[in-house]
């Protein structure tokens, strides 16, 4: 296992590991270089440069006003993946046993999951008025049905010969829920928040966007409104770098829980 | 040693297990079977009983429905005729939902596949049914790593499965069930999979973990030398329906050494009659 001598797939994983960074940084050379042209061929009122949306964005870095913007954004997002994610978790595991009230439920899921929830965010700020909890209200909506269907497919992939061990080894329905059906669903459950938590970041900015006094939405709508897009691309750039840095804490979550995966494994899915 | 082994024979004649003229036949599938003929029998009025502290082999082809025969054991599987009494009390049943597997953990099952859980480490596989009995103490995880050191594993505890060789997820899944020390435990061809060199090591390790207790064992496999090292009596199966074909006692004395089960006497004349009935 600590052999010294390594195997060629493990040269090639080495090369790629110091090789994606390195193509990375030329990646967004290439998008930096093409936003520049843009700017120049279209003007800067319509179209920011990079360089100006850098300097804004330390800018406003610097006194505060992007990071307590980002802050609100953050807070409804995190708030949202909770309340919508907590019960989209446990659902599954109550329903195990249940799967005629899965099926009954089916048709009515797929619907929520389906139906354009930024459509309803008129509705939300209606009802929860133009603060924090209508934003909460529409990510919370928008990550439950995401989690739902990944919890749901990883508790149906369940190997059921290692429920039928668990059962001989003497486990009770509530051990095996906790020793076989949750770690065996973990990797679903993941799977489906790496593509809930952004989803619940740009669904936080758009709420904001429709009404707010607050959050990176509000900051974009008043650039827009003032033609600033510099302002306007500079929020646009802090959202992007939350879900960045949302991606980054999943990712060690996801080493830490899952460890016990072979690595090519999970290298590949992410 | 000896005297200690005629005692069991003698003494504890009692059977522990006894399988009444089982029979099953799997259910009919809603609508598209509808109206056929009903499904054939796989297991058709089998008998057999054993002894505690008996190591029996099962011989039959693949598709003999050995694996079936113990599932129905094991409770994880219902039976369609005939009963099967363990330990004095009827478990069979005909009633999926009234089937209770392992029956109270006093049936250990050694599956084909190792079913290991991935995502424990070796040492936490091994101690996963002493966590669910409530039975985890020092005493309890001493004989955990004393079973990890008698087949090899010392150094491998900590471990997750995918890391393991086959042989060792095989030690493993064995250890895991003679852990909790169950008073009899089914083996659906544990080392099936596995290459020559590595079987013949695991079944020394499993002879001599059997030494240690003398545990009750119904050990299932395709493979006549396998069957004839290991057991104290073979049965050998017929295929479609399955039935008992022959029985053979196997006089090889113990302790026998794996390796060399070739030139023990009595060894070629038992292989040559059960593979005589071996379809």
């Amino acid at each position: 296992m600590t052999a010294s001598a390594l195997s060629p797939s493990q040269l090639r994983l080495r090369a790629i590991r110091w090789r994606t960074p390195l193509d990375r940084v030329l990646v967004l050379t290439l998008i930096v270089a093409l936003w520049q042209a843009g700017s120049m061929w279209f003007g800067a009122y319509w179209l920011s440069s990079p360089w100006a949306t850098t300097t804004r964005f330390v800018e406003q870095i610097l006194n505060g006003e992007l990071l307590r913007h980002a802050g609100y954004t953050l807070a409804e997002a995190g708030a949202g993946t909770l309340i919508g994610g907590l019960p989209a978790v446990l659902l599954p595991f109550w329903l195990r046993r249940h799967p005629i009230v899965v099926a009954i439920l089916d048709p009515f899921m797929i619907g929520g999951y389906g139906a354009p929830k930024l459509a309803f965010a008129p509705l939300f700020l209606l009802w929860f008025g133009i603060g924090m909890e209508s934003k909460i209200a529409l990510t919370a909506s928008v990550v439950f049905f995401i989690a739902y269907f990944a919890t749901l497919a990883g508790v149906r992939a369940l190997d059921p010969r290692l429920v039928q061990m668990a059962q001989i080894a003497g486990a009770s329905e509530r051990q095996i829920a906790r020793h076989i059906v949750m770690p065996a669903a973990v990797p679903n459950i993941f799977a489906g928040f790496r593509i809930a938590v952004p989803y619940a970041i740009g669904s936080a900015v758009i709420a904001e966007l429709i009404s707010s006094n607050r959050g990176l939405g509000y900051l974009v709508q008043t650039g827009a409104m003032n033609f600033d897009t510099t302002s306007v691309f500079a929020a646009i750039v802090a959202a992007t770098l939350l879900v960045h840095a949302a991606n980054a804490l999943m990712n060690m979550l996801e080493a830490l829980l899952m460890r016990w995966r072979p690595p090519l494994q999970s290298m590949m899915e992410t | 040693m000896a005297t200690a082994t005629r005692l069991d024979t003698t003494l504890l004649d009692a059977k522990l297990l006894e399988v009444r003229q089982l029979g099953k036949r799997f259910a009919q599938r809603q609508g598209r079977d509808q109206g056929r003929e009903p499904s054939p029998w796989v297991i058709q009025d089998l008998s057999f009983s054993v002894r505690a502290g008996e190591f029996l082999t099962i011989v039959g082809p693949s598709g003999a429905g050995k694996s079936t025969l113990l599932n129905i054991i094991a409770q994880t599987d219902t039976a369609s005729a005939g009963e099967i009494v363990f330990d004095g009390t009827t478990i069979s049943s005909r009633d999926p939902r009234a089937l209770k597997p392992g029956i109270d953990r006093r049936i250990g099952y050694v599956t084909q596949d190792d079913n290991l859980l991935p995502w424990r480490s070796t040492l936490d596989n091994v101690l996963f049914a002493l966590e669910v009995q409530g039975r985890l103490n020092d005493e309890t995880r001493a004989r955990a790593e004393m079973l990890i050191r008698a087949v090899g594993l010392a150094g491998f505890e900590h471990y997750y499965p995918h890391e393991l060789s086959g042989g060792m997820r095989k030690r493993t899944s064995l250890i895991r069930t003679l852990v909790y020390d169950p008073p009899m435990i089914l083996m659906d061809e544990p080392f099936a999979a596995v290459d020559a060199q590595t079987r013949t090591q695991l079944q020394a390790d499993l002879l001599t973990l059997w030494e240690l207790g003398r545990k009750t064992i119904i050990f299932v496999t395709h493979d006549i030398t396998e069957a004839i090292a290991l057991g104290d009596r073979a049965l050998v199966l017929s295929k479609q329906p399955t039935r008992i074909a022959a029985e053979h006692a196997i006089p090889i004395p113990r302790p026998r050494n794996v390796k060399d089960i070739f030139a023990l006497e009595g060894f070629a004349a038992v292989y040559e009659k059960i593979r005589a009935d071996v379809q």
